[in-house]
């Protein structure tokens, strides 16, 4: 039980716990149930919402771990998602790989163009570093637009579906394919900042001449941040590919790199927890504001009409409040939710 | 902790929000394509009023829904209302993807799409949910009932009107002459370029060719003159109409010896419209629809329905026209299903699409007659080509085919 006065750590180790709190673990006991309860109680249709928000969970997890812990803002989420889903699809159809094996391959291939375009990393800061890596989601998409060989001079990529992927359960057998991995995603980065690498991350984002002062290699520091957050991106990107089963540049665009943006902002910068409220936060919003629509049409046909517009605007109204009113994004209303049920009755 | 409370305000609100939207997604997810046999004919229209295509794909959804209003008030088919599920997914691929989930889990046994780029984003979604859709995208791999199951494409394609450009231009030029394609840069714009030079080389024109992806710049003065140390003579246009225009104004401005040929979605009134008449003055047209004013019998029933509606098809163009034929056929497709006696399913209307007579158009669609095969989806060969003068798209050549 938590005692009113706060939590005390004994030792490094119980300060190293993911979880100090037997109420902490009756929380994430409840989300493990509601998780797997979520099959049955969902439509296939918001089944399918949840698949594509547990493929940008793993996404904004990935631009998490380079914007909000190392501080190196990226501009090139759509480029690296499109980097991990050419790859995979391109080496499933045409070198006959297993799917398993292609979305490895696809991981390793986008944390080395991660790695590459995280180089100038070296030199650059802030709004420099957010122009070079913007550059970056440019010259991928040129490339997977205009290198034709890529896609067979199609244009785009079929990637077939598995043999064992029925019609009629093809959201809840992804469901149960894209939990686990979109689990292991979150739980690998968690630890991540639990590991040396992962402060030096937090080092080099909080004053990176200090960092280098106590020995941390901020060479290696900012390339390995740069590949480890490609790698998860580029595993969104292949796990995209497959569950889409068509690949086209026109999914990789700069809309989508400000869109992850959008959601780790609106999540939490620096938390891997704010990430996948930000994911999921910014995919429910699209849907959702579907729904209204439909529900306002006969009473406001303006409203259904202008949707797409509707939508683009609270997108930049969601961004505005919450760099306004809580920069920390969900995952500080949340805490701060937690801490006033604590604390209860008194103030602090 | 400085506003706790309302902190918990704002999440208890989000809360209830997500319940409610999650209830109401499992009440109409129980839809199912079935239904009685008066129950409503679900379809799914994926629209793009406000994107990149908006101005030519807002008169091609009006077209649509006229039509459905018209059937419907006319009965239905064979007695079903058709209930017309439409919204707008602003030429993104991703949205439209997302609304064809929608419609698919409320219970939609047709789709109706817009852009290439989405048709062959959801080409195989399609094919393994078993609905046929059809699109305003007419590229050639959507024809191809092996590669694209549930595709159906009721005119020519982008591909077969820029082989009868070609020809066009090679008998113009009565010899040697240097093309410049600008096409949008999309899978829509890159659709038929390929092709083109596949035609020169095979069919030995004497052609020069080469393809520009039209910039996001207010003027394509730039490309002009790219086009003009190419040597151009010839600018086939294969994008909207908006662009199209801008690029005829640069050529007035800059009075430089080109012809525009527009294919599909710029070749329209639209087009003279924007650009002006004396500045669209000249310019060649490849297009399998019947424009509005000429005397196609097909044309009346719409400009009928308009009339009765307080409007004319004068006041619309013909990409109203094209919006109505593509949900026509779709309609007589659904009506062939019925008759059968088999249940309306996606498979069973994808069967009456294949084997049902010839669809006549009055005229409108390509040759006049929109017929499908079970190994071939392109509904019509057969594009008209028009010249501009007085402002008015006149008939120089119909039904050419490649």
């Amino acid at each position: 039980m938590a005692t009113a006065t706060g939590i005390h750590h004994r030792s490094y180790r119980a300060e190293l716990r993911l979880r100090h709190t037997t109420s902490e673990w009756a929380r994430l006991a409840l989300v493990v149930v509601a998780l797997i309860a979520a099959p049955w109680i969902l439509t296939p249709y918001w089944l399918g919402i949840g698949n594509t928000i547990l493929i940008a969970v793993i996404g904004a997890v990935g631009l998490n771990i380079l914007v909000g812990f190392t501080g190196q803002i990226s501009l090139g989420q759509g480029g690296f998602l499109a980097v991990g889903a050419y790859t995979a699809a391109i080496l499933s159809t045409r070198a006959g790989l297993p799917p398993p094996l292609a979305v490895a391959v696809a991981v390793v291939v986008t944390a080395l163009v991660g790695a590459l375009f995280g180089l100038p990393a070296l030199r650059l800061k802030g709004l420099y570093l957010a122009i070079a890596t913007l550059a970056s989601q440019e010259i991928i998409l040129f490339v997977v637009k205009r290198w034709g060989f890529l896609t067979e001079d199609k244009g785009y990529i079929d990637v077939p579906r598995a043999p064992f992927i029925e019609r009629s359960t093809f959201e809840l057998q992804w469901y149960w394919m894209l939990l686990p991995i979109t689990f292991l995603s979150v739980l690998m980065a968690r630890n991540l900042f639990r590991t040396a690498l992962g402060r030096s991350f937090m080092a080099v984002r909080d004053q990176d001449i200090a960092a280098e002062a106590i020995g941390v290699n901020l060479t290696r520091a900012k390339v390995t941040a740069f590949a480890v957050s490609s790698g998860f991106v580029g595993l969104a990107g292949a796990l995209s590919a497959y569950y889409t089963e068509t690949v086209t540049w026109e999914r990789f665009t700069l809309d989508v790199s400000v869109l992850y943006l959008a959601m780790i902002i609106v999540g939490g910068l620096g938390s891997i927890a704010g990430s996948v409220y930000g994911a999921i936060f910014m995919m429910l919003l699209p849907p959702l504001l579907t729904e209204l629509g439909g529900a306002l049409s006969q009473q406001f046909p303006s409203f259904n009409e202008q949707l797409p517009a509707v939508k683009n605007a609270v997108f930049g109204i969601a961004i505005i409040a919450f760099l306004l009113i809580e920069p920390r994004g969900l995952n500080r209303i949340w805490s701060r939710m937690k801490d006033y049920i604590r604390f209860w009755p008194f103030r602090y | 902790m400085k506003h706790p409370r309302r902190t918990l305000l704002a999440a208890g609100a989000s809360l209830l929000l997500g319940l409610t939207a999650c209830g109401g997604g499992a009440a109409g997810g129980g839809g199912g394509g079935g239904g009685g046999d008066t129950a409503p004919i679900k379809i799914g229209i994926i629209a793009d009023l406000t994107g990149a295509t908006g101005d030519v794909g807002k008169p091609y959804n009006e077209g649509m829904l006229g039509y459905i209003d018209w059937i419907n008030s006319k009965g239905g088919i064979k007695g079903r209302k058709i209930e017309a599920m439409s919204n707008d997914y602003a030429y993104q691929v991703p949205k439209a993807e997302e609304l064809y989930k929608k419609y698919v889990a409320d219970g939609a046994v047709v789709i109706q799409g817009w852009g290439t780029g989405d048709s062959e984003a959801l080409r195989t979604k399609v094919a393994s949910d078993k609905l046929p859709f059809m699109s305003a995208s007419y590229a050639e791999v959507l024809t191809d009932p092996k590669q694209s199951a549930y595709n159906f494409v009721v005119a020519p394609t982008y591909s077969d009107q820029m082989r009868v450009a070609l020809n066009w231009i090679a008998k113009d030029a009565g010899g040697k002459a240097e093309v410049a394609v600008f096409h949008n840069d999309s899978p829509f714009g890159t659709a038929p370029v390929a092709d083109g030079q596949k035609y020169i080389a095979d069919k030995g024109l004497q052609l020069g060719y080469k393809a520009y992806p039209m910039p996001k710049t207010p003027n394509f003065v730039g490309l002009l003159s790219q086009a003009q140390t190419q040597g151009a003579k010839y600018i086939v246009i294969q994008n909207v109409s908006s662009p199209a225009a801008q690029v005829a104004k640069d050529i007035k401005a800059q009075n430089l010896p080109m012809k525009i040929v527009c294919l599909n979605w710029c070749a329209d009134e639209l087009m003279i419209k924007t650009a002006g008449a004396d500045v669209a003055e000249g310019h060649i047209m490849v297009q399998p629809f019947a424009p509005t004013g000429t005397d196609k019998a097909g044309l009346k029933v719409i400009d009928d329905y308009l009339k009765s509606k307080g409007s004319s098809l004068a006041d619309k163009n013909l990409h109203y026209t094209q919006g109505w034929y593509t949900m026509d056929v779709m309609a007589k497709g659904i009506e062939k299903a019925l008759s059968s006696g088999e249940n309306l399913t996606g498979e069973s209307i994808r069967k009456a699409l294949e084997t049902m007579d010839a669809v006549d158009t009055g005229g409108v669609v390509g040759t006049g007659k929109v017929k499908f095969s079970a190994d071939s989806h392109r509904g019509s060969t057969g594009s008209g080509i028009y010249q501009v003068k007085g402002g008015k798209l006149v008939e120089i050549a119909a039904n050419q085919v490649p």
